[in-house]
């Protein structure tokens, strides 16, 4: 019976109800979803990394004799070791709209325990010194590529074809990104081509018996930093440029960050959810409970223990626990499939589906079981205290007080009547006050954080390609050369119009013990083409001496201006013995981590005579209102692209604005994904406040209908019960900024990394935008409500006694 | 003057799978300056009488006019005008806000009105005037129906309506209420129904009407009615 009595109480009042429903099904369904994706990525990298015997360390040289790889292996702590040729070469066919770069990596076909083994998902072996490749999946399907398809490179200088005999993907690609400066992989630009050792070894002659890379495995329980102090000497004489953990390797540490955060996720999201959930049902129940004591005397008057009857009460709230916890987790199992399959758009490792969880499902309802538990048993505590005898006399009058902020003269001659009743409700049932006030905050900061996102995205990708790289193209040279001539040679085409040098230099930076390996970029002196900027956006001059630091460095290294830092670099004349440089300045930077010093100063600090690893250009073309999209730029730089189509000493000319272009398509991804956030805020804050709004009816539903009798108009009546609401959403709203820029603060820090910083800064626009979504979804909920006074029986209210 | 005339009303609810027929085809006349009581026994149909004349419901059936200006088929808003301007409400349980003190109370219903009274003079008149910023439950009960009289008449509406208004109070204290009405009644010339079970305020009327099963059965004109201090029970 007492079910049935549940059922009707929960169908009489089922927007609420159904509003508490809504933020668990939306908590559990990211629970299950995100986990489960999370899941499935991680095994899908366990599994890769381990069957492919993915490497524990990393070094990058510029050359070495290859049979000295079997006198590296004997270094202790090194299980085993693999060196390779990797080389960039320019794609001539197929053509793409802009440059197409192939990234050749060697296989030594007679190493059974290859590290960094590479799998081939389809097609036939390699032959040793046949121009065979495998290609990265990616590429492959993007370009519509077949077994026997012949690519056309250019690979030192040489125009070459190489036949495509299958597709394969290799742990150390999974998030394959050709420069530092990119964000995301282009599989349209760059592709990754597997080939046999001697097959590379005849592509580039020079390096003919030498190897550019080693990747290594530690035996089990090895120490890498041990290791690589073991390792260095060893192989600094060949022009040591970086060697780094696995936890450096770019593809490994993005697939990691994206794992981790999805767990994080997975957590959080679902945690805000239910504990507003929970607290929704809590006061609901308590309402429920106040409203029903005479009912419950009764109950208790025949006999029910205090047992029964708080079951009873509590089944209200394992039932929206119950309901919500399955479909919510069922809806996440369903969706959780299609996210991993949008995570493999990314990321390239062999797809692992789990398919049906059953313990993450019944994890959840465990979660929600749990969290209603709680949130039920505060609820309905009071009914257990009630005597039978006492239950049914009705409750004592509520005593009306004047608050304190009445005493404010001013703020009292302010209010209206309405405005005073409500104000005075505010100090009636303060926890409810709170909670709706803590609940509007929340929802306020979601919006607010998740609206910035928006921002953020902004300013990672075209800050840095609007603002600091302010060049048409980028010439990247295969091997630093003298400046001069190069200048010369590029101005002389027609299409250009400003050319710089540039000069890129891998180095490592160390203070006291911490050392990191970065690139420093030598820009000339007053620099059109590369403007380095301080956080307000001014112009920062290349000092002659010293270098500037992006903030996230200098943060790394414990530095700040006037420190002094070690430089070691392959470059320095003297390889051995590291110089001293001081910091001279600190700047933002969002894309990439590098380090800066004036052109002419950083060759003078190395020793060396004038170089530039590569040139910024700037050509012929406007992108005014007549040509919006560049067009003419993007010939340009095509023509000058074509012009060194097969230079021996240009690597690849990239156009800036391409990037940008992509970036932007890219981007409209992640702004559908922004927006279901926004979505979730919203209706946290709706559900919160059209809860509230009933609990408010149904408590004050007397008062209510005799304003109605007096001859208020519906929205009169409700006017109290919205400026109870809004009064309290104000203050919440502008709390919720705070608490907003809070959240972007723990945000970027735990989501920066060294590819990208995140600004933690939130734009006028975004809170504006956070407080007036938040608004709406106050004014949409309580539209809802107001149907509810309009609906008011007053006859049935008015005529009997509480 | 006539203020207001129904004509063959009807009220039915539905409850659950029964139809109740509440009032089953009542007639009568209304007009300004007259205290009329309205005698019942429970079920009669009296609370559902005054609603319907109040404007907080329609009726099933039948015509209602107040000073000519039909209300048996007002929509929502201009029910809520009516109320807001020419009708008063008492209720046995007074229904004040908890949480306005006396004069806020009477304030309430000013601030709607077109055309109100001083709300201290009223609080005056009703014996209020050192209470005025006490709140309800610091007023006893006979207080607290005041403080809704007061609210009631601080619109100046053409009509006052009473559903037992001495219902939960005791004999001295009902007296002060009846008086109270009876005065406004007499001092504003407006028109004043007391709706109730008791016989004994009937003889305070100027006109009563008996409703029996949800019909009139009669209606009584009282030529010397008696004081409110006289009345008793």
């Amino acid at each position: 019976m007492l079910w049935k009595k549940m059922i009707r109480d929960i169908w009489g009042n089922k927007g609420s109800y159904l509003a508490c429903l809504v933020l668990v099904i939306i908590g559990l369904l990211i629970f299950t979803s995100f986990s489960i994706a999370g899941d499935n990525l991680s095994l899908s990298q366990e599994d890769f990394y381990r069957e492919q015997n993915f490497a524990h360390g990393f070094a990058e040289i510029t050359s070495m004799p290859y049979r000295e790889l079997e006198r590296l292996s004997e270094v202790e702590g090194i299980e085993q070791i693999s060196g390779r040729v990797k080389k960039q070469a320019r794609v001539t066919r197929p053509e793409g709209e802009v440059g197409v770069y192939l990234e050749l990596v060697s296989m030594d076909l007679e190493d059974p325990e290859r590290v960094n083994d590479v799998r081939l998902l389809e097609g036939s072996e390699l032959r040793a010194g046949e121009f065979e490749v495998w290609i990265d999946d990616q590429f492959f399907d993007t370009y519509r590529l077949e077994q026997g398809y012949r690519l056309e490179i250019i690979a030192g200088g040489r125009a070459r074809e190489l036949i495509v005999e299958g597709v394969a993907m290799s742990p150390e690609f999974t998030y394959p990104l050709r420069t530092e400066g990119e964000i995301y992989p282009n599989p349209e630009q760059y592709g990754i081509a597997f080939i046999s050792r001697d097959a590379m070894w005849s592509l580039f002659p020079e390096l003919q018996g030498r190897v550019n890379n080693v990747v290594f495995t530690l035996v089990h329980g090895a120490d890498f930093d041990q290791v690589k102090n073991r390792l260095e000497p060893e192989l600094e004489p060949y022009g040591l440029i970086n060697l780094y953990p696995r936890e450096d390797q770019t593809s490994h540490l993005i697939l990691s960050e994206e794992v981790a955060q999805l767990q994080r996720m997975s957590t959080v999201i679902p945690i805000m959810f239910l504990s507003v959930a929970g607290l929704i049902l809590y006061i609901m129940l308590k309402r429920l409970v106040e409203q029903q004591r005479g009912q419950i005397g009764i109950l208790k008057a025949f006999g029910y223990s205090n047992r029964e009857v708080t079951l009873h009460y509590l089944a209200y709230a394992l039932t929206v626990g119950f309901i919500g916890g399955l479909l919510g987790g069922l809806a996440g199992i369903y969706l959780a499939n299609p996210l991993t399959w949008l995570l493999l758009e990314f990321f390239h490792v062999p797809e692992t589906y789990e398919g049906f969880s059953l313990y993450y499902l019944l994890l959840g309802l465990i979660i929600s079981l749990a969290i209603f538990l709680v949130a039920g048993y505060q609820g309905c505590k009071y009914a257990l205290r009630l005597k039978p005898a006492e239950a049914m006399r009705p409750p004592a009058p509520i005593s009306g007080k004047k608050t304190v902020l009445e005493k404010i003269g001013l703020f009292s001659a302010m209010l209206t009547i309405q405005g005073k009743m409500a104000v005075r409700n505010l100090g009636r049932n303060r926890s409810r006050s709170a909670f709706l006030f803590l609940g509007m905050t929340l929802s306020c900061a979601v919006v607010i954080v998740t609206w910035s996102l928006n921002d953020i995205i902004d300013k990672l990708v075209f800050y840095q390609y609007e603002e600091v790289e302010v060049h048409d193209a980028r010439i990247t040279l295969t091997e630093p050369l003298s400046p001069d001539p190069v200048t010369i040679e590029l101005t002389g085409h027609d299409e250009v119009t400003m050319v710089e040098p540039l000069a890129e230099v891998p180095v490592k930076l160390s203070h006291a013990w911490r050392e990191e390996n970065v690139l420093v970029l030598g820009i000339p002196e007053g620099s059109s083409l590369y403007v380095i900027r301080d956080a307000a956006g001014r112009r920062v001059p290349t000092p002659e001496r010293g270098v500037i630091l992006s903030e996230r460095l200098a943060d790394k290294l414990h530095v700040s201006p006037g420190s002094t830092l070690e430089l070691e670099s392959p470059y320095l004349r003297n390889g051995e013995e590291p110089v001293l440089v001081d910091v001279c300045r600190v700047i933002p930077q969002y894309l990439g981590m590098n380090a800066y010093m004036e052109i002419t100063g950083l060759i003078d600090l190395l020793d060396q005579g004038s170089f530039a690893t590569s040139f910024m250009v700037n050509v012929d073309g406007t992108s005014g209102p007549d040509d919006p999209g560049g067009d003419s730029r993007t010939i340009s730089i095509a023509s000058l692209r074509d012009r060194y189509r097969e230079s021996e000493q240009v690597a690849a000319v990239d156009g800036l604005e391409e990037r940008v272009r992509e970036a932007r398509e890219l981007m409209e991804t992640f702004g559908v994904v922004i927006y279901i956030y926004v979505l979730f805020g919203m209706v946290m804050a709706f559900s919160i406040i059209y809860s509230s709004s009933f609990i408010i009816l149904s408590e004050r539903n007397r008062e209510l209908a005799s304003m109605k009798v007096l001859g208020m108009t519906s929205r009169e009546v409700f006017s109290v019960i919205t400026f109870e609401q809004w009064f309290i959403s104000v203050f919440a709203i502008l709390a919720g900024l705070p608490l907003a820029q809070m959240m972007m603060m723990a945000f970027a820090r735990e989501l920066s990394t060294d590819l990208y910083t995140l600004p933690a800064e939130l734009s006028a626009q975004a809170l504006l935008m956070g407080a007036i979504i938040t608004i709406a979804s106050i004014s949409i909920a309580q539209q809802f409500a107001l149907r509810k006074v309009r609906k008011l029986d007053l006859v049935e209210v008015l005529k009997t006694r509480e | 003057m006539e203020l207001i005339v129904a004509r063959n009303i009807h009220k039915r609810y539905q409850m659950g799978e029964v139809t109740v027929h509440a009032l089953r085809g009542v007639d009568f006349t209304l007009y300004d300056r007259e205290l009329v009581v309205v005698l019942g026994h429970s079920g009669s149909g009296k609370s559902t009488l005054v609603n319907i004349v109040g404007g907080m419901d329609l009726a099933s059936e039948g015509e209602l006019y107040f000073k000519d200006r039909p209300l048996h088929n007002a929509g929502e808003a201009e029910l809520t005008g009516y109320r807001r301007d020419q009708v008063g409400f008492i209720f046995q349980f007074y229904n004040l806000m908890p949480n306005l003190t006396a004069y806020e109370n009477v304030h309430l219903s000013v601030q709607i009105a077109k055309d109100p009274l001083d709300i201290d003079a009223l609080l005056e008149q009703v014996g209020l005037i050192d209470r005025r910023e006490h709140f309800p439950s610091q007023l006893s009960g006979g207080e607290q129906q005041r403080v809704a009289i007061a609210r009631a008449l601080a619109k100046n509406p053409q009509l006052l309506l009473c559903d037992e208004p001495t219902g939960s109070l005791d004999l001295p204290t009902g007296k002060q209420i009846l008086k109270l009405l009876r005065d406004f009644c007499d001092q504003y010339n407006k028109a004043v129904v007391i709706i109730t079970h008791n016989t004994n305020i009937s003889y305070m009327a100027d006109r009563v009407i008996y409703l029996k099963d949800g019909l009139v059965e009669e209606i009584k004109e009282n030529p010397e009615p008696l004081p409110p201090e006289k009345v008793s029970w």
